[in-house]
């Protein structure tokens, strides 16, 4: 570990999981003191912790000088943060103190999957029903509940089945690893943008993804395309051969 | 050209001409009928998710197509024996596309195991029968080079199949690409239309078709000019009106006593077993041993890409004088040759093995697609070969859908693919030995039966001559007389 003045920070982070069972000691799990040279160390949490950060003074007790800290959260100094430290007298040289800052990014457990990873819409017909799933790895933790929400706009709104019991339904799975929303009737009206949350202790995490609701003449089109040609094509084909073997017949054998 | 171990046709094939119509149109036939159930899979994840079903009720569908194209055969060959390949390929052409229609409504899983697995699988039997059997009625001298590319389709097809079926459910989801799909598989009926029945009423030469007896033939024909057949092509005569009964028949159930047939059956229904297996684990492999995704489909296109070269150029080289009149070797050393693939396979570390076994996979898979049905044809004469391929399909039927699911079930028990590869590789090569040594066998017998032939021939040329010869003596004495 290199030290940026004669005076060397040790920072600790020390992570009290709390249960919400009777524990009567919460853990004490000290993650592995930082290097100065580390910014940022990524945890995943499905329930809220409480994150203690510690930051650690060592060095020469007796030659150490009267010194303010602080917590500084993105650039912002954290009210109460401040500490005085009273040392004895002396001469000192000091350097830059350095912001030890580390970052712990507040991360979920990934975002769920929806369906196949595409980020092409589902396209359905009107009329029809469409089926989307949403699915959460079965390696990372599982969610406590599912959410859809439908955009309006730049809005969102969650999807509440008991008002429309028959134009949606959501469908869960026993160990809450995917989850299904069925869009019964649909109408061009319904073509957007929807998310699925799964819903942790400490948050939300969201996919989205499109539906694209068209009229089934659409790929009648195309179909009808293709059937001409092919009625051309056959058509073409014996008349070809009836024009040969009239030839053959008036040229005779 | 020496000519292959069959039985006479009756007329000439004309060996070019129109026969190369026949040919495209047998290559989108047979196209469509290997690669559009393999092709479907693109769908089965959302329609899974659609009807929330599991994923093995999904792969139902493609073993109902599977199976129904296989069993579809032999009743694929009685229509053929009786109205010829072209109503039969319309009619096919017709189902599929009405199948997938239908489908592209359903409501249910059952429903496109009806639509899609059954009619379509039938409608798929209906096409590539006859787009066989008629290459066999157009081509003699250079069949084997007609049957590459007509085979070459599948993987032509399969390989235009692949991102049109991408852009289709990406535009159109999965019902609306099913109607579309079902309007591209009516090409298969401007494939049917190609297929003209050839004509039969010309006269066969006889220095091309019978054997040694040159001296009696070329006198017979300055005797018989303007006469069919005479007394020395009688036997010829004789064999083709038989023939023409068979053709009557339903199907050719005496096929079952005819030797290079039973060989190849006995063959093939083991090699069956560990044909296409490789081809469906082939990706799975691969991102097994650590390979991502993108990776894994690309071994799958340099398969196919080879699979598509080699197949003409195996045709070719069937036709050449030095291979054709002995093919059935030719046939036995692709077939081992898999086997030997397979049992290497195990030994490729890394992408860049993969990359080399593909490579190698796909020039055996392709040779023994192009030589499939030649050497059927070459064993069975074009007469019989329909009702020849309509019992070998649906006897194949069998190994051809357990082959994939025990494969996998292999892997599953050990947990490693290589068992899978070593099974297959033995499947492979015990029929491959079977075969050089039952076709050594058979092609004694053959040479043998031809020299018996040949003398008899040659004794009733002489007594006819000698007939005549008094004949006209009596004849020359009474006029005299």
């Amino acid at each position: 570990m290199t030290c940026m003045s004669t005076f060397c920070v040790f920072l600790h982070l020390f992570l009290l999981t709390s249960e919400a069972s009777s524990s009567t000691q919460p853990p004490l799990a000290p993650i592995t003191p930082l290097k100065t040279d580390v910014r940022s160390i990524k945890i995943e949490l499905v329930n809220p912790v409480n994150l203690t950060l510690e930051c650690t003074w060592t060095g020469n007790q007796n030659k150490l000088p009267n010194i303010t800290s602080y917590w500084t959260k993105d650039g912002e100094e954290i009210q109460n943060s401040q500490l005085s430290v009273q040392f004895h007298n002396g001469q000192y040289n000091i350097k830059q103190v350095q912001h030890f800052v580390s970052i712990v990014s507040r991360s979920f457990p990934s975002v769920p999957q929806i369906g196949e990873v595409r980020d092409k819409p589902i396209i359905s017909y009107m009329g029809d029903s469409a089926v989307l799933t949403c699915k959460m790895d079965d390696k990372k933790p599982k969610p406590n509940t599912w959410n859809w929400y439908r955009h309006n706009g730049t809005e969102k709104e969650q999807i509440n089945v008991t008002v429309e019991p028959h134009r949606y339904e959501i469908k869960n799975k026993e160990e809450k690893t995917e989850t299904r929303l069925v869009v019964n009737n649909l109408t061009e009206a319904d073509s957007g943008l929807y998310s699925c949350g799964a819903v942790y202790a400490i948050g939300t995490t969201m996919s989205h993804v499109e539906l694209k609701v068209i009229a089934f003449m659409e790929p009648l089109k195309p179909f009808i395309v293709i059937m001409v040609e092919v009625v051309v094509l056959v058509a073409a084909i014996l008349l070809y051969e009836k024009s040969q073997s009239k030839k053959k017949v008036t040229t005779g054998s | 050209m020496p000519p292959p171990a069959a039985t006479n046709l009756g007329y000439t094939p004309p060996d070019g001409g129109w026969g190369w119509a026949v040919v495209f149109g047998a290559f989108i036939s047979i196209g469509f009928s290997y690669a559009f159930p393999k092709s479907l899979t693109i769908y089965f994840k959302e329609i899974q998710e659609y009807f929330s079903v599991s994923y093995s009720q999904i792969a139902w569908v493609s073993s109902v197509m599977l199976a129904s194209m296989y069993a579809g055969g032999p009743i694929s060959s009685m229509l053929v024996n009786r109205y010829g390949s072209r109503p039969v390929v319309l009619a096919g052409g017709i189902m599929v596309c009405t199948g997938m229609v239908l489908a592209s409504f359903g409501t249910s899983i059952i429903h496109l195991y009806l639509c899609v697995g059954v009619i379509g699988g039938f409608g798929l039997a209906f096409n590539l029968q006859p787009a066989l059997t008629i290459i066999g009625t157009y081509f003699q001298a250079k069949r084997p080079l007609a049957n590459g590319l007509a085979m070459t389709g599948s993987p032509v097809v399969l390989f235009t199949l692949a991102p049109l079926n991408q852009f289709l459910f990406d535009s159109f989801g999965w019902r609306g690409s099913f109607l579309i799909l079902g309007s591209i598989v009516m090409n298969c009926c401007v494939a049917g239309a190609l297929m003209r029945p050839v004509n039969k009423r010309v006269k066969p030469k006889p220095t091309n078709e019978s054997p040694k007896c040159n001296g009696g033939a070329e006198e017979a024909e300055t005797v018989n000019t303007g006469t069919p057949p005479a007394n020395l092509l009688n036997e010829e005569s004789q064999t083709a009106s038989k023939g023409q009964s068979n053709v009557h028949k339903l199907i050719d159930i005496s096929l079952f006593k005819h030797r290079g047939f039973l060989i190849y059956l006995a063959g093939n229904v083991i090699m069956f077993f560990g044909f296409f297996a490789p081809v469906v684990f082939l990706a799975p492999y691969a991102k097994h041993l650590g390979i991502d995704e993108y990776s894994a489909a690309f071994l799958l296109s340099i398969f196919a890409l080879v699979d598509m070269f080699i197949r003409p150029a195996t045709g070719f080289i069937g036709n050449t004088k030095w291979v054709r009149p002995r093919i059935q070797y030719f046939f036995s050393f692709a077939v081992s040759y898999n086997g030997v693939c397979h049992l290497l396979c195990p030994l490729a570390s890394g992408y860049l093995g993969l990359v080399v076994y593909a490579v190698f996979f796909g020039l055996a898979f392709g040779m023994l697609s192009a030589l499939l049905f030649e050497v059927l044809m070459d064993l069975v004469g074009a007469n019989r070969f329909s009702s020849a391929v309509g019992l070998v399909t649906i006897i194949e039927c069998g190994p051809v859908l357990l082959g994939p699911p025990l494969s996998g079930a292999l892997v599953d028990i050990f947990g490693d693919y290589k068992y899978m590869y070593y099974a297959c590789g033995v499947f492979m090569l015990a029929p491959g030995i079977f075969f050089f040594i039952m076709h050594y066998y058979n092609y004694k017998k053959l040479d043998e039966e031809q020299r018996q032939s040949v003398a008899t021939e040659m004794k009733t040329s002489e007594e006819t001559v000698k007939l005549k010869m008094n004949q006209d003596e009596k004849r020359v004495d009474g006029t005299d007389g």
